[in-house]
């Protein structure tokens, strides 16, 4: 198979595809990457813990460079990157594995407090949940109106008997990056493990684990134009970090995660991460001009229209808007040349407003008229231009047969 | 002479002679407590694993990354784990206290 072959939708979906701007949810699979991944699937099938077998030692060999190319992107050693099956995966082991090592075996040891944001991703929200069910003493802080966590108020949070501060890079809804070198060195300073769930932040932004002083970094391989089923924990080496692990079994990745490597999603993977290495900076600067475009498209054609969350400090590839006096579902339905969501796709089956635009302060009305918009390596201007159409087409009608509504956005 | 402390796997408190330079799966040995080191203190398993009183861990000096390699395949690792044949006696180390663990990674001994 060809890079072409792959690259050219067939007619048939390119005929009924409606123009993807929903990249926070999941990107497609660069296909280069899926060049890479399938000659792993049929002829270089071998389990990579087979030590007594050349099939065996060229899976491995595979999963280890792999396994070295997530490493320099984020500035690691090979051996701080343990494989897992996605963020999730990830996001559950760090935050309950410290907590619960440090939990306490030994007096003069216990460290019973987690510390993270209340705008984090459900699966840091739950796994702290469960942990308070277990008798952990869990601080949820609030952020800012512009997203961002206050720098004092984590101070003042974490404490000598703090196991964890969990703290996500980029927002998977308004896209705004967090302060991590400074959130480092205060969790550093009293002697607390940083975590960063940096799903949305691979491959978007540069990531240096020492730089930032991260102990345990999540990624996941399907927001980064890799394979779905993928992810990594960066646990650190040096100070060693401890986690108890999720799984028992036969102690593959260092013990943090028993399980048959998946070779082919792993090469999957590192190609991702070697792509991004390359291609970071370039691929920065074309989707904040494609960005900016469709944000002065909108603006300069429609009357109320504002940006959630922080406007300078975000990544390039998230626009999360409010149109006062519209309804984001029926705006959706609206458009439906355009595949654009109200917020995570993880909790998007909830007809509740966001959790995320409620902790930035906005009210539930603009949090019901608010779309995330997610670009990425594979839109083209041109989809931009229509995606404006649609947009400014679809709010006007909108509004048009809602009086009401357009005189909300004139306010 | 130094002495040290060993807590059983039955909550035993057994007080032994700590001659100085000897290590602590050494000075086990001598003393029948039940500390495994199959691989004899050439750190290439975790068997002699101990859990240090938390008082005593600072005044140790820092492990290596070889023992912190084979540590992180011992059972029922805690914050204060250590491998009792990287742990040698010194003045400083006078009275100094470990706990044996529940359970070590060797199948054969189950």
């Amino acid at each position: 198979m060809t890079t072409d072959s792959m690259t050219e939708p067939s007619s048939e979906t390119a005929a009924t595809q409606p123009i993807y701007l929903d990249y926070q949810a999941t990107t497609p699979t660069d296909p280069r990457v899926v060049e890479a991944m399938l000659p792993f699937f049929y002829e270089r099938f071998g389990n990579p813990h087979s030590v007594q077998h050349a099939l065996g030692w060229d899976a491995e060999a595979a999963v280890e460079k792999a396994r070295a190319q997530v490493a320099a992107l984020i500035g690691a050693e090979p051996r701080e990157i343990v494989f897992t099956s996605g963020a999730t995966e990830a996001n559950n082991m760090a935050i309950k594995g410290a907590a619960r090592f440090h939990a306490g075996h030994a007096q003069g040891d216990r460290k019973r407090r987690v510390v993270t944001t209340q705008t984090e991703h459900k699966c840091v929200l739950e796994s702290c949940r469960r942990l308070e069910r277990e008798g952990f003493e869990v601080i949820y802080l609030p952020v800012e109106s512009n997203g961002l966590l206050d720098l004092d108020r984590l101070t003042a949070a974490v404490t000598e008997e703090t196991a964890i501060v969990s703290v996500m890079a980029v927002n998977n809804e308004i896209g705004v990056i967090q302060p991590l070198a400074e959130i480092g060195a205060i969790c550093h300073a009293k002697g607390a493990y940083f975590h960063s769930d940096a799903a949305q932040a691979i491959a978007k932004i540069p990531i240096d684990v020492q730089a930032m002083s991260i102990d345990l970094l999540s990624i996941s391989a399907h927001k980064m134009y890799g394979p779905k089923g993928i992810g990594v924990l960066y646990v650190r080496r040096r100070p060693r970090v401890r986690l108890e692990p999720l799984f028992d079994g036969g102690g593959q990745e260092r013990g943090f995660r028993s399980g048959t490597l998946p070779a082919p999603l792993c090469v999957g993977l590192g190609e991702a991460c070697a792509i991004a290495s390359r291609e970071l900076d370039e691929e920065t600067a074309r989707l904040e001009r494609l960005k900016d475009k469709l944000l002065a498209g909108l603006t300069s054609r429609l009357e109320g229209v504002a940006v959630n969350g922080d406007p300078e400090r975000r990544i390039p590839g998230n626009l999360n808007l409010s149109f006062a006096g519209i309804d984001s579902e029926a705006l959706m339905e609206a458009m439906p040349g355009l595949a654009v969501s109200t917020g995570s796709a993880c909790t998007s089956a909830s007809v509740e407003p966001s959790y995320v635009l409620r902790g930035i302060g906005l009210p539930d009305e603009l949090a019901r008229a608010s779309l995330r918009i997610g670009l990425g390596r594979f839109t083209s201007e041109d989809e931009i231009d229509r995606a404006i159409e649609q947009i400014v087409d679809a709010v006007t009608r909108l509004r048009g047969a809602d009086p009401a509504a357009a005189s909300t956005a004139a306010e | 002479m130094p002495k040290m402390v060993f807590i059983e796997r039955d909550g035993n408190r057994k007080e032994v002679e700590a001659p100085k330079g000897l290590s602590v799966l050494e000075i086990a040995h001598r003393n029948d407590v039940d500390i495994e080191g199959a691989c004899e203190g050439s750190m290439a398993c975790s068997t002699c694993h101990v859990v240090v009183d938390p008082q005593w861990y600072a005044k140790l000096s820092e492990a290596t990354e070889d023992e912190e390699d084979m540590l992180d395949l011992a059972f029922g690792l805690t914050a204060t784990s250590r491998l009792g044949c990287q742990i040698i006696i010194s003045d400083e180390l006078d009275g100094l206290t470990v706990t044996l663990p529940g359970e070590t990674r060797n199948m054969l001994m189950d």
